[in-house]
């Protein structure tokens, strides 16, 4: 018997028994959709705990110091830096090319001094001194950087910046509205002292610019985000300073730091070590982070088990039906037999029955379970956001909602088993002449 | 149309477990049915003639003695063997029709085709012919609910010859229908058993029906006995047989 043949008349014993297998399908799709909305919650909750923890950046990234590294302190996620050192483009090359490392990104600090400019509730700006953290921003997803209102600045701008919540918390802004400072000016004022034999005068050089963004940074200390094409113009004239009076910080370092991104969360300590030998201080949360993926690990297990118990439960269902099924079409499977039909023939039918019920419950359930998660994803995000959080990004995991289609219509054959086998071997005389 | 297949029946014997002990059913049967002949099968319940029906029809392996219809010795054979036979030699007819509640007349009689390799095109060819042939050719969508139980059996009778089979079994072909739709059946089958030349055997406890056939074969207590010895001839009308044993294992 062919498999089409054998579909064709599994759909028709389903639809004969419609109301059985409604139900049976139902079971199914219930606990399907428990199991799709149980995994795509944990898996969301997995990858927006551990966002929080990259703040935003990817996991497997490390933060080069612009210091001498402290062997000691390899094992810390923050480790001490050393005594300052120089890191420009020829280190950055250095460990660009080591094995394992995707990525490096340089970043450049600059102290300056900030105005801003008037906006609702406030008739005087005031001014106040902060560190500009400047990165190259063609690929933001390679910064620990998360936008929580507007966007980052244009790559390249001298006039755009993003702010921090702790630029909000400065100016007693309301932090669960971080939208509103979006448009603001903010005028930059890079320092450089000037000396002459009697005294000692402070001139900067002013750039008018305007907050495009918030954002939660953690690529540098520093309250203000820009292009690095705009703190290195601020760090070149405050470090033609005629004196260094301490509070410019002034460096001869070309980069304040790297973020340099690794092939994978387990790369991390080896590619510390390296850049360690070349002589650099690097820090990074993979301690944290793998100790987290552990526990959320074992969260994921448990609710991948509840959603998997339904399933086998609603699987037994199957069970039941056909072999409630088995017993009502005795004297069929009889005449299929004396028509010719082998015992694996009849095996055939009745599993593409159950695969049927369980591959139907399983897309309906999938499906189900997504807009389940969705559901909990939006009142999540409506509570996040209300907390002036960033909210969760839940989209369709093509995987789990496959999972949950493969998973029910095998569990479903597997609880089709019994039932075919006790059709396939129905002595095919007693079976003909049931009455 | 392959030619029938004759029946060549020696010594066999056949018996049931029942509780501790065994119930014999068959009793050191000979037979002999020539090729395309037709064959009734008459004999009170519990005779054996269900059993030997299901032996022929490779329902059931033989026990004991010799089994052979055509060219297939029954003896030894099994399971996908005995599936292969069913298809290739034997149709059956039964008393409740055997038809498949959620398949329509053409579906029903094309599933015995669905099981060989006879492309669907073909099949579906034979099938309409085969229901034109049994006069149901305007019936081919109902469903057997929407039939009468003499429509019922002329679909199972087309299901029968769908795979051109060398031998027709025909377990109380007539039991569940009125005087008028038996006769139509009755005469259907011997109408195709011209045409088509197969070996026809039909139980029935109706005389007027084994009377037809060319060969009577009588059955007591697993025994062949002469037909004249066979049971009571009470009924000789058709379809007074209507609360016979309806076809149960003996």
């Amino acid at each position: 018997m062919s498999f089409r043949d054998a579909f064709a008349l599994a759909l028709k014993e389903v639809m004969r028994r419609l109301g059985r297998s409604v139900l049976t399908l139902m079971a199914v799709a219930l606990a399907a959709c428990l199991l799709t909305a149980l995994v795509l919650i944990s898996r969301t909750a997995e990858t927006e705990v551990l966002r929080q923890l990259a703040k935003g950046g990817p996991l497997a990234s490390i933060k080069v110091a612009a210091a001498a590294p402290d062997p000691s302190q390899l094992a810390n996620d923050n480790a001490r830096p050393g005594s300052p050192r120089d890191l420009g483009p020829q280190a950055a090359r250095a460990i660009g090319q080591l094995p394992d490392v995707t990525s490096v990104v340089p970043v450049i600090t600059s102290r300056m001094i900030f105005v801003p400019g008037p906006s609702a509730g406030r008739s005087e700006p005031p001014y106040f001194y902060d560190t500009a953290v400047g990165a190259d921003l063609r690929d933001p997803s390679l910064l620990p950087i998360s936008v929580l209102a507007g966007r980052l600045p244009a790559p390249g701008s001298l006039t755009e910046v993003a702010v921090t919540p702790g630029y909000l918390e400065r100016l007693r802004l309301d932090p669960t509205q971080p939208e509103k400072v979006v448009g603001d000016g903010l005028e930059m004022g890079s320092p450089r002292v000037f000396a002459d034999l009697e005294e000692q005068t402070y001139r900067a050089l002013w750039q008018r610019t305007e907050i495009v963004g918030v954002v939660a940074q953690e690529a540098a200390p520093g309250g203000i985000v820009t292009t690095i094409e705009h703190t290195r113009r601020a760090q070149r004239w405050s470090a033609a300073s005629d004196a260094d009076t301490g509070d410019l910080e002034l460096s001869d370092s070309p980069y304040t730091g790297l973020v340099v991104v690794t092939d994978g969360l387990d790369r991390i300590a080896k590619v510390r070590r390296q850049i360690t030998d070349i002589g650099y201080s690097t820090s990074a949360p993979e301690n944290l982070i793998a100790s987290v993926q552990r526990y959320l690990n074992v969260v994921e297990i448990v609710l991948t088990a509840i959603g998997s118990i339904a399933l086998v439960i609603a699987c037994l269902g199957i069970t039941n039906a056909l072999l409630a099924a088995v017993r009502e079409r005795r004297r069929e499977i009889g005449v299929l037999k004396a028509i010719g039909a082998r015992d694996r023939d009849v095996l055939f039918v009745f599993l593409i029955e159950a695969s049927l019920l369980g591959a139907l419950g399983g897309v309906l359930g999938s499906l189900g379970g997504w807009a389940a998660a969705s559901v909990v994803g939006i009142v999540v995000n409506s509570y996040l956001t209300a907390q002036g959080l960033l909210g969760v990004q839940l989209g369709p995991s093509w995987g789990v909602l496959l999972l949950g289609v493969l998973g029910s219509t095998l569990l479903a054959s597997v609880a089709g088993a019994v039932p075919a086998l006790k059709a396939a071997r129905l002595p095919a005389r007693e079976a003909v002449n049931e009455s | 149309m392959a030619a029938g297949a004759p029946i060549s029946v020696q010594g066999l014997t056949h018996a049931f477990r029942s509780g501790s002990g065994s119930v014999s059913a068959l009793d050191g049967v000979d037979l002999e049915v020539p090729a395309g002949g037709y064959a009734s099968l008459i004999g009170a319940s519990g005779a054996g003639k269900t059993t030997l029906l299901a032996i022929l029809g490779g329902l059931e392996p033989p026990q004991r003695g010799s089994v052979v219809v055509g060219d297939t010795d029954l003896f030894g054979l099994e399971g996908d063997g005995l599936a292969r036979y069913r298809r290739s030699t034997v149709g059956f007819v039964f008393q409740h029709f055997g038809l498949i509640g959620t398949l329509s007349a053409l579906e029903n009689v094309e599933l015995a085709s669905i099981l060989t390799s006879l492309p669907r095109r073909a099949r579906r060819a034979r099938t309409l012919a085969l229901l034109h042939a049994v006069g149901l050719g305007q019936r081919t969508t109902h469903k057997p609910g929407e039939l009468s139980g003499g429509e019922r059996q002329r679909v199972a009778i087309a299901r029968a010859l769908a795979n051109e089979p060398r031998l027709i079994l025909a377990d109380e072909p007539t039991g569940n229908l009125d005087e008028a739709s038996a006769h139509g059946v009755i005469e259907l089958l011997e109408q195709l058993h011209a045409e088509r030349g197969c070996t026809i055997l039909v139980v029935t406890h109706n005389r007027a029906i084994a009377g037809r056939a060319s060969q009577r074969i009588a059955l007591s207590q697993g025994r062949i006995v002469p037909a004249s010895n066979g049971p009571s001839a009470d009924r000789e009308s058709f379809g007074l047989d209507r609360r016979s044993d309806g076809g149960r294992s003996e």
